[in-house]
C-alpha cells in the first residue's frame, strides 16, 4: 500500500463519525436513490446512481470494518484501496456527486451519500487528488486576508466608486457603502464583484439600515474541498471581522454555500459566535412583508421562475423566503415542476463550475435543470446562488433555452427604483384626504 | 518599457470565480517566465488576482483600472 493511499485512509479513519458510519452501513441497495439524482436523471447509467458512487467509499470501508470483508472481502465485494481507485474516486466525489442530497431526501433509509462524498473529498484533498483550481481558489481567500493591507486599498478604491453608482441610482448624493464601521449592526458579506454589493447597497439605503460592508468574500472553497482547516481559515476571517467591529448580525449575499458555511458549520465551529446568521434572501422578505420596500411588479414584467439553490432550499431551510419576495415583485412567477425541497440541482454545485475540464461534464448533468425550465416558458430563471447563475447561464448558451439568468436581489431592486420613480412622479394628494385619515 | 505579451485574454463580462479560472488554464500555456495580459470588467478582479498571484506563486506585474475595464499583467514563475 502506498504511502498516499495510507494517507488517505487515515484521514478517512479520522472522519467516521456516527453519521457517517450509519451513512455507510444502512444503505439497502433498493436503488430508488436512482432516480432522484440528476446526473443519473441526466445519463441512466448504474455507475451515475448515487449508492454506486457511495459503493467505491464502501469497498474500502468494509475492507478494513466489516469482519467478513476483512476476511472474505470477494464476497462482500470488499476491496483494498489502490492508486488507481484514488483517480476514480475523484473523478466521483468532485465530478460526479454535487453534494445537493436530493438522493437523501428520497432515500428510505436516509442514507446520507453526500456526507460520504465528502469524506471523500477530504480524503483526496489531503493527498493532493482534489480540482487544482478549488484548491487554488481557496488558497487565494486565505492570502486576501494574509494581504490585508495590500489588498484594503484596492478593495476601498473600488468601492468608493459603486458608491456613486449608488448615489445616482437612490437619487441620494449622501447615500454610503460604509467598510469597517464600528458598531455597526449588520455586517453584509458579498461575493467578489459587484454584483452582489451594489442591489443590497440599495436595499440597505432604502430601509435604513445601519450597516457595513464587509472586507472578504462570502464563498468558501476550502468547504468545497471538505477540507475543514482550510473551510475555517475562510470563514474566521468574517467572523473575526464581525466579532472586531462588533456587529449584531452577519447578513449575507445571495450565496448557497456561503450560507450553509456561516449559518450552519460555523456556530460550530467557533466557541464565540456572538451574532445572527441571515441570508439577504430572508431579510428582504421581512422588509416587504413589513411594509418598508415600495415596490412596482410591472418594473418586471416578464415570466419568471425560480431555481431553488440546494444549499439553500432543500439543505438551508430557506423555501417561502424565495416565493414572498418574487410574488411581490414580478407580475408573472411560474414554478418549476418539481420545486422547493425536491428541486433538482442545477448540475454545477459544490465547485463544479469553477473545474473548467468537468464543463461537458456538468452539461449532462443538467440535462434535467434544462427540461424543468423549458416547462415553465420562463424568460428570466432567478437563482440565489452564484454558483447556480453561473451553472444556468451556461446550460442556456448551450440548449439554446434563451432565457436571462437574475439575482433575487436586482428584480427587488428594479422593482423598488419603478415604485419610487412613480411616487416622485406622482400628483401631490390634495389636502382633505390627509384630513379624514384616523389619527 | 512595455513587455509584449505571449497571451492576451479578453475576459470582460466574466463573474468571479471565473477570471481566475481561466488565467489559471491560460497560464499553462504560456512557458516559465511568459508573460499575461488580460482585460476583465468584474471588479473583484482587483482583489482575486493579486491573491490568485500570491498564493501561487507567480507575479502580478501590473493591475490598473482604464475607465470601466481592468488590465492585468501577469507573469508565469513557476
Amino acid at each position: 500500500m502506498s504511502e498516499r493511499v495510507q494517507q488517505a485512509l487515515a484521514v478517512f479513519e479520522k472522519s467516521l463519525d456516527r453519521r457517517l458510519l450509519a451513512a455507510l452501513e444502512v444503505c439497502a441497495r433498493c436503488g430508488i436513490c436512482a432516480e432522484s439524482c440528476h446526473v443519473f436523471a441526466a445519463e441512466p447509467d448504474f455507475r451515475n446512481a448515487p449508492a454506486a458512487k457511495a459503493e467505491a467509499v464502501r469497498r474500502f470501508y468494509r475492507r478494513v470494518h466489516d469482519p467478513i470483508g476483512r476476511l472474505f472481502p470477494w464476497w462482500v465485494g470488499a476491496k483494498d484501496l489502490s492508486e488507481a481507485d484514488l483517480e476514480e474516486l475523484a473523478e466521483i466525489a468532485f465530478g460526479a456527486c454535487t453534494l445537493c442530497r436530493r438522493c437523501t431526501m428520497n432515500c428510505p433509509m436516509g442514507v446520507d451519500t453526500a456526507l460520504i462524498m465528502r469524506a471523500a473529498r477530504a480524503m483526496l484533498t489531503a493527498v493532493g487528488k482534489a480540482p487544482e483550481m478549488l484548491t487554488q481558489l481557496a488558497d487565494a481567500a486565505i492570502a486576501r486576508e494574509e494581504n490585508l493591507e495590500f489588498f484594503r486599498e484596492f478593495y476601498i478604491d473600488q468601492i468608493r466608486e459603486l458608491e456613486r453608482e449608488l448615489q445616482e441610482q437612490t437619487g441620494d448624493p449622501d447615500a454610503r457603502i460604509p467598510v469597517e464601521k464600528a458598531g455597526a449592526e449588520i455586517l453584509y458579506v458579498a461575493l467578489s464583484g459587484a454584483h452582489t454589493i451594489l442591489p443590497a447597497a440599495v436595499l440597505f439605503h432604502a430601509v435604513g439600515a445601519d450597516w457595513t460592508l464587509s472586507l472578504f468574500e462570502a464563498a468558501n472553497y476550502g468547504y468545497f474541498l471538505a477540507d475543514l482547516q482550510r473551510a475555517k481559515a475562510i470563514a474566521r476571517r468574517i467572523v473575526d471581522e464581525a466579532r472586531r467591529l462588533g456587529v449584531k448580525e452577519i447578513i449575507l449575499a445571495e450565496c448557497g454555500h456561503a450560507y450553509t458555511v456561516l449559518r450552519w458549520e460555523a456556530p460550530n465551529w467557533f466557541d464565540d459566535f456572538p451574532f445572527r446568521v441571515r441570508s439577504i434572501i430572508e431579510a428582504a422578505a421581512e422588509w416587504i412583508q413589513q411594509g418598508r420596500l415600495p415596490l412596482d411588479p410591472s418594473a418586471n414584467p416578464e415570466p419568471v421562475t425560480y431555481h431553488d439553490s440546494c444549499n439553500l432550499g432543500r439543505n438551508g431551510g430557506l423555501l417561502e423566503e424565495p416565493r414572498i419576495i418574487l410574488r411581490a415583485v414580478v407580475q408573472d412567477f411560474r414554478e418549476m415542476s418539481p420545486n422547493r425541497a425536491e428541486n433538482f440541482c442545477c448540475g454545477g454545485g459544490a465547485g463544479l463550475v469553477a473545474v473548467p475540464e468537468w464543463y461537458e461534464k456538468r452539461m449532462r448533468a443538467g440535462r434535467r435543470k434544462v427540461e424543468q425550465i423549458r416547462q415553465t416558458g420562463a424568460r428570466i430563471v432567478v437563482a440565489s446562488c452564484d454558483n447556480c447563475r453561473l451553472q444556468l447561464g451556461d446550460l442556456s448558451e448551450y440548449y439554446g433555452l434563451g432565457v436571462r439568468v437574475s439575482g433575487l436581489m436586482d428584480l427587488v431592486v428594479n422593482a423598488y427604483l419603478a415604485a419610487r420613480r412613480m411616487k416622485a412622479t406622482a400628483p401631490v394628494a390634495p389636502t382633505w384626504v390627509h384630513a379624514v385619515e384616523p389619527a | 518599457m512595455e513587455m509584449k505579451p505571449d497571451l492576451t485574454l479578453d475576459l470582460k463580462g466574466l463573474l468571479c470565480p471565473m477570471p481566475v479560472v481561466k488565467i489559471n488554464q491560460a497560464i499553462k500555456n504560456v512557458p516559465i517566465g511568459g508573460i499575461i495580459e488580460a482585460y476583465a470588467t468584474d471588479p473583484g478582479v482587483m482583489a482575486d488576482i493579486p491573491a490568485w498571484c500570491r498564493s501561487t506563486g507567480n507575479e502580478l506585474v501590473t493591475i490598473e483600472k482604464q475607465d470601466k475595464v481592468i488590465r492585468f499583467v501577469v507573469r508565469r514563475l513557476k
